[in-house]
């Protein structure tokens, strides 16, 4: 019913343009002398689309575990995204060699001299590090690709057999996004400052990559749409992705405060020591362009329900937010790292770049599968929904 | 549309309208039963023993509690956290459910919301007596005073919880009042009884039931649950903020006010199934609460108790990661091992363990079991407070001032009194006002049912 995606031609083209521009930034910093700084972008690009895709396949799964009705007809969208993961994990893998510069754990000279280091040497020391890496993506592709592969598969035989088995696999893939996505973010961001610790920074990232997850969901199907594809995205729909997104920002805000107010008000410094930085010095504007950003604009601009339901603006704050989510990753990362507050052709290059391989593998991806999922048992529930 | 073949049928026994107003109104016009002679029995001894610990606290002091200078906080705090979080049911269901648009909610949003009351009131009798001169409580409220420049300290979280527990409570009970007009309307036109036929009618404000009166029910219940849904988040991160804006070991972690708020979630879907068993048994209520219903609790209480766990693991992995040896002591050698192990490895065990058997079908079917799991939360989630509380007061920077805690009968006394003021609230419940949303379940009888007269229209 719904007909099949083309990729156009000039989609590919200037998807390459900026892939070979992206490549030519990242290549031009790491030559001129500029190493940490890039590292640090190449970070927070890996970081950004991967987090992205796990927070999209999250949703997926959230909708499986629930029943969700209304989002039936869109489950392809983060089913084509979680091919991404697999360009991800090579993607990561170049990581390794700017360990050195970014992570002051790997020096060994100074985890010698340093108590609190040689007492987290145990998790902290490459060796381990790299297995957690290959172990978690192994186990987020193996169990992403399968809830795809069990979904195309009910289109052809139809019947709730593979809808049981995607709900089983859903709740086993939450089951281990919960610790190793934890770990993850405590591995390659967290630990960019070894001795800073928050228990609740892995949970910021985890609502982080789901509210942007459904932002960049959201986003997808408003353009299919547009495009002509997928044409049942209704104004209802819209208004249910429109408060996810709203939900999520003020959780996101809520999260965010959990963490600042009690380091506040504790002022314990070896705490208070992330946010010195952030706050007090040049960082400051980008400290609050967060909040505002990911938080105050959204929940004043969604509350009300025309803009909520509306396809341009619903776009627009897609923008925002996925501006958002870099002002975000680079509070996280760049204070700890290249130390530097200003936007250069590095970072605008990088994220480019970035941006046209995430985008060229799910078009890829999403022109190889059916848009809906035709036998879901759902759909109809999905596609009256009013 | 809801697919009654996909997502079965809701409601079962074939209902129609007034089969449903009759079956739930049906125990409140027969005799008063036995059992709920005998329990009200129990539970007004229960409470009357609590009095007694009321008047023991009262007029000697504080001095009557386990309490030293280093544990100050013991049973009344681990018992005020433990009812508030049994508290945020009613409203972790009837809002956010309603929020989400899940119709099973009807047959169990007003037993929860009951609950909710009663439970807040429970819990508000804790830092009432912890004054010690509970004739000063009046000093909490932030009034232009005759006590000179001397104002409530508004920097403490305690002050904070003061604000946020009677928002919360005035909330829960606009919002459970408002839903239950159109049922006492019910109750009107159906008595024969004409004293009740008043009292309902004043309960009910006149409703007549017409589309305009609906209407703004309908939006009202939407409004006050949208508010609503910040504010259960709120309380208890509030709650937890009492512990996590000092400095001590164990306590000052940023990730609590989301890991209190989802315990007290769990603890209250834990008490929801508890009283649900218990409901559906005495009143025949299986076609409303039926196994279906059981079976979503328990699967809600999967991944809340998932959750309950990697908050768990992360605070332990996070000990060892800081490096911090204070941090390293309490939870090592004070919660995992040490005096205190047993008490820590039962929270694992109700939270963390056990509710994970709901993994399995044929456990989520058998209702004895679930009923026994779901007693298990409950006793859980005591022991979590009684872990944070009590293990990083008993130890903590200065071992010279170190100190262990036990209760005093007075505080058992105190606690089995609100456990008492809880039952007979519920009681009371059962008895005088519809368990059951009666409007509520007729507004999703038509489309999730197959009964054939409605199909025909």
């Amino acid at each position: 019913m719904e007909k099949q995606l083309k990729v156009g031609e000039g989609f590919k083209i200037i998807g390459f343009v900026l892939i070979a521009f992206g490549l030519f930034t990242v290549l031009t910093g790491l030559l001129t002398g500029d190493h940490v700084r890039t590292w640090a972008n190449l970070l927070l690009n890996n970081y950004y689309f991967m987090s992205v895709t796990i927070g999209a396949t999250f949703w997926l799964a959230m909708q499986a575990i629930t029943q969700s009705g209304w989002s039936a007809a869109y489950v392809r969208i983060p089913q084509a995204m979680s091919n991404y993961l697999i360009v991800s994990f090579i993607l990561w893998a170049f990581m390794f060699f700017g360990l050195h510069d970014l992570y002051h754990w790997t020096h060994h000279d100074a985890v010698m001299h340093d108590p609190i280091l040689l007492h987290k040497e145990p998790y902290l020391n490459i060796p381990f590090f790299t297995i957690r890496y290959v172990l978690f993506f192994a186990l987020w592709i193996f169990l992403t690709q399968r809830i795809k592969k069990l979904s195309l598969e009910e289109d052809k035989i139809g019947g709730l057999t593979n809808f049981n088995k995607i709900e089983f696999t859903s709740k086993v893939y939450i089951f281990v996004l919960a610790i190793t996505f934890s770990l993850f973010s405590i591995d390659w961001l967290m630990s960019l400052d070894p001795h800073w610790y928050s228990t609740i920074y892995a949970v910021k990232k985890f609502v982080m990559a789901f509210y942007h997850g459904i932002v960049v969901i959201t986003a997808i199907a408003i353009i299919l749409n547009k495009l002509g594809y997928l044409t049942i995205l209704t104004k209802t729909h819209m208004g249910d992705f429109a408060r996810y997104i709203f939900a999520l920002s003020i959780i996101w805000g809520y999260i965010w405060l959990s963490q600042y107010i009690l380091i506040w008000y504790a002022n314990i410094p070896e705490e208070t020591v992330y946010y010195v930085p952030r706050i007090m010095e040049e960082y400051k504007t980008y400290f609050y362009l967060e909040l505002i950003v990911n938080w105050a604009f959204p929940f004043l601009f969604l509350m009300w329900n025309r803009v909520a339901k509306n396809a341009w603006a619903l776009l627009f704050v897609a923008v925002v937010l996925m501006a958002g989510q870099w002002i975000e990753l680079y509070m996280s990362i760049m204070p700890d790292t290249a130390d530097t507050h200003n936007i250069t052709y590095i970072e605008v290059g990088t994220f480019l770049g970035y941006f046209a391989l995430f985008a060229m593998v799910i078009a890829w991806s999403l022109a190889r599968i059916p848009l809906v999922a035709k036998n879901h048992p759902y759909l109809i529930e999905s596609i009256e929904h009013h | 549309m809801y697919n009654t073949r996909v997502r079965g049928i809701l409601i079962q026994g074939n209902k129609t309208y007034s089969d449903v107003s009759r079956d739930i109104i049906r125990p409140m016009d027969d005799k008063t039963p036995l059992w709920w002679w005998i329990t009200a029995f129990l539970a007004t001894g229960a409470l009357f023993w609590g009095m007694w610990g009321f008047y023991n606290t009262i007029s000697t002091g504080i001095g009557e509690w386990g309490l030293n200078n280093n544990v100050a906080w013991g049973w009344a705090i681990i018992n005020f956290v433990w009812w508030i979080g049994i508290g945020h049911a009613g409203t972790a269901f009837s809002i956010f459910l309603l929020i989400l648009r899940q119709k099973w909610r009807t047959s169990i949003n007003r037993a929860a919301e009951a609950m909710t009351i009663f439970a807040v009131m429970a819990a508000g009798l804790f830092p009432l007596i912890h004054m010690g001169r509970i004739w000063d409580g009046f000093f909490i409220f932030p009034y232009w005073n005759t006590r000179g420049p001397l104002w409530d300290n508004f920097n403490s979280p305690l002050f904070w919880d003061v604000v946020a527990i009677s928002t919360y409570f005035m909330a829960s009970f606009v919002f459970w009042y408002i839903g239950m007009i159109p049922d006492f309307a019910t109750i009107r036109e159906r008595t024969t009884s004409a004293i009740k036929k008043k009292v309902y009618g004043i309960l009910s404000f006149g409703w007549i039931g017409n589309a305009k009166g609906w209407l703004r029910f309908e939006t009202a219940a939407l409004l006050l649950g949208g508010m609503a849904a910040p504010l259960v988040v709120s309380v208890h991160s509030i709650v937890s903020m009492d512990f996590s804006v000092s400095v001590i070991p164990g306590w000052h972690t940023t990730i609590f006010p989301p890991y209190f708020v989802v315990g007290a979630i769990f603890s209250g879907f834990g008490m929801v199934l508890t009283l649900m068993i218990v409901m559906r048994k005495i009143y025949k209520f299986k076609d409303y609460v039926t196994d279906g219903h059981l079976d979503a609790i328990a699967r809600i209480l999967t991944f809340i108790s998932l959750i309950m766990g990697t908050a768990y693991t992360t605070e332990l992995f996070m000990a060892w990661y800081s490096g911090n040896e204070y941090e390293l002591f309490t939870f090592m050698k004070n919660r995992v091992t040490g005096d205190y192990k047993f008490a820590f490895w039962t929270m694992i065990t109700c939270n963390a363990i056990i509710p994970q058997l709901f993994w399995f079908k044929s456990i989520r079917k058998n209702i004895t079991i679930v009923f026994i799991i779901s007693l298990f939360i409950n006793l859980g989630m005591w022991f979590e407070r009684y872990v944070i509380v009590v293990t990083s007061l008993s130890k903590d920077f200065l071992p010279a001032t170190w100190a262990t805690y036990e209760p005093t009968i007075t505080e058992i006394a105190v606690f089995s009194g609100t456990i008492g003021l809880f039952v007979l609230g519920v009681l009371a419940f059962f008895r005088f006002v519809p368990t059951i949303a009666i409007s509520e379940v007729k507004g999703v009888l038509k489309e999730t049912t197959t009964l054939k007269s409605f199909n025909d229209e």
